[in-house]
């Protein structure tokens, strides 16, 4: 999923000051997973506002919804008329659910609510770690299904650097060296003569170096 | 004199573009360099132009200083992230290097390593203010400096198609003068009366305006460049220009010395780009008389 955290309550009162009417939206996908930006985190967002400027001697009007997904211009089409009575819309979604509001809706302002983070799992009940950096060239099948370009701080490809310790790394005690788990994977699986192949240098290209990416369906695009 | 002292003394100053070599044989660059020798103010050295692999700016600037010429080298943050750009940046002052120009770097996918990862942590802005503050004594992180280096740091405005994109070249021109740029590059210059008015709206960013002198080498270049960049200002009359004359290689230079020329009636200096023909930079200068 894509993980997010809410912003700062300081943050978010600044981005609501100068309006009277605001629509909070939340996103049912991935921000309602991680806790950060789904329907009850709307609903409690929503009422913490309207206390904070009702504490101020302000009345904010805040019309709450919550999208089955707003990363899809077929669900950002049901706000039109939420969108209309508003100043302002305030996302609880990632980054791309933003963008997909105000590219359709055009003339309205909109701020995001949460910072997206990256792609995780949940490691645990409140946990989430980054898995996926989605470099667009999967390796995953030949390290033993551990991610090195995500997992490994240094995105090293041929094995672990001189800071791993213990199966952790050097930047924090809190990090598994991804290249021990990797190692440990293997050996699991009898696979140790692959460790022994060299991975060259990337191609990058395929990752976000090579410029903002499209993936271009032919068979279904309209 | 310094480059510096010329320009702020008001005086006019002559640049000649080099690119290092790809490779480590240098004699190509020393004897163009060696042609020029007193008759330039600076030599230009950019960084992996065009996104070429070649031996860096850093590099190539130590050669020019090694042959007691000034050196004015690239630098910006495709390649390198904060740390490394500011510790080059400490390396070409040690080295003797006093002039910067702070641009942006060729997108990689039209270089010859398209598949190397990108950095671009600093833009040009965030670049300028870090030289800024290695020059005030304290890094990004404003950790202080065992000595401070003292550069001339300039920028470039990129090609403009029309007014609005100048304008908006302008609005970021002088974000980059705020942010310390003390010249700015123009793109290049193929008619002078059209720098006239560019040059009416950039003079108000109150920094030293050195225009770009690009050598077309051939009536196929120009053709070119009047078909891919058409607000460029290649003219259907300099096309014809160089196809009708006896020697279309000597016309081609001679018509960059005389757009030199014009420009020092008109601008602080000017940059000439010859772009493998640095050979026949003296010839330019000759029909410039610089």
């Amino acid at each position: 999923m894509i993980t997010a955290e809410r912003k700062p309550m300081e943050e978010i009162v600044e981005c609501a000051r100068n309006f009277s009417r605001v629509l909070l939206v939340g996103c049912n996908e991935c921000v309602t997973v991680c806790a950060a930006g789904g329907r009850k985190e709307v609903g409690l967002l929503a009422s913490a506002l309207r206390m904070h400027f009702m504490k101020e001697g302000k009345n904010l009007e805040i019309i709450e919804t919550t999208l089955e997904r707003q990363c899809d211009p077929e669900y950002i089409d049901e706000l039109a008329d939420s969108v209309g009575q508003v100043d302002a819309v305030l996302s609880m979604a990632c980054g791309c659910g933003v963008q997909e509001i105000a590219r359709r809706y055009k003339d309205k302002h909109v701020f995001p609510m949460v910072n997206t983070k990256f792609m995780g799992a949940s490691e645990r009940q409140g946990v989430w770690a980054e898995r996926c950096q989605g470099c667009g060239d999967c390796v995953l099948g030949i390290t033993g299904g551990i991610c090195p370009i995500a997992r490994c701080s240094k995105r090293i490809l041929n094995g672990p650097c001189g800071g791993s310790t213990g199966g952790k790394c050097e930047i924090s005690p809190d990090v598994d060296c991804a290249w021990q788990l990797i190692w440990d994977r293997m050996k699991s699986l009898g696979q140790e003569d692959r460790y022994e192949e060299v991975m060259g240098a990337r191609d990058w290209r395929t990752s976000r170096d090579g410029g903002p990416r499209r993936i271009i369906r032919e068979d279904m695009a309209l | 004199m310094s480059l510096k002292k010329r320009l702020s003394k008001g005086e006019f100053v002559v640049l000649a573009e080099m690119n290092p070599p790809k490779g480590v044989d240098i004699t190509r660059l020393l004897s163009s360099a060696r042609l020029i020798k007193g008759r330039v103010d600076g030599v230009v050295i950019p960084d992996m132009d065009v996104g070429v692999m070649r031996m860096s700016a850093l590099g190539g600037g130590v050669l020019m200083n090694q042959l007691g010429m000034e050196a004015v080298i690239h630098v910006y943050g495709r390649d390198r992230n904060s740390m490394a750009i500011q510790g080059d940046i400490l390396a070409a002052h040690v080295l003797g290097i006093q002039n910067l120009i702070v641009t942006t770097g060729e997108d990689m996918a039209n270089g010859d390593h398209p598949s190397a990862k990108v950095v671009d942590e600093l833009d040009v802005v965030g670049l300028l203010s870090a030289v800024q503050s290695l020059e005030d004594g304290a890094d990004l992180s404003g950790i202080a400096l065992e000595g401070s280096p003292s550069l001339l740091t300039g920028c470039a405005i990129e090609a403009y198609k029309d007014d609005a994109s100048l304008e908006k070249e302008l609005e970021l021109a002088a974000k980059k003068v705020e942010a310390g740029a003390e010249f700015i590059i123009t793109p290049p210059v193929y008619d002078l009366k059209s720098f006239d008015s560019f040059y009416a709206k950039a003079s108000a960013l109150k920094v030293p305006i050195i225009p770009t002198v690009f050598l077309i080498k051939s009536v196929g270049v120009a053709r070119y460049i009047a078909r891919n960049e058409p607000w460029a200002g290649v003219s259907d009359d300099l096309i014809k220009r160089i196809r009708q004359a006896a020697d279309r290689e000597n016309e081609c230079l001679k018509i960059a010395g005389e757009l030199a020329a014009g420009l020092r009636e008109k601008a602080q200096g000017v940059k000439i780009v010859t772009i493998g023909w640095e050979t026949k930079l003296p010839v330019i200068l000759d029909y410039a008389g610089m």
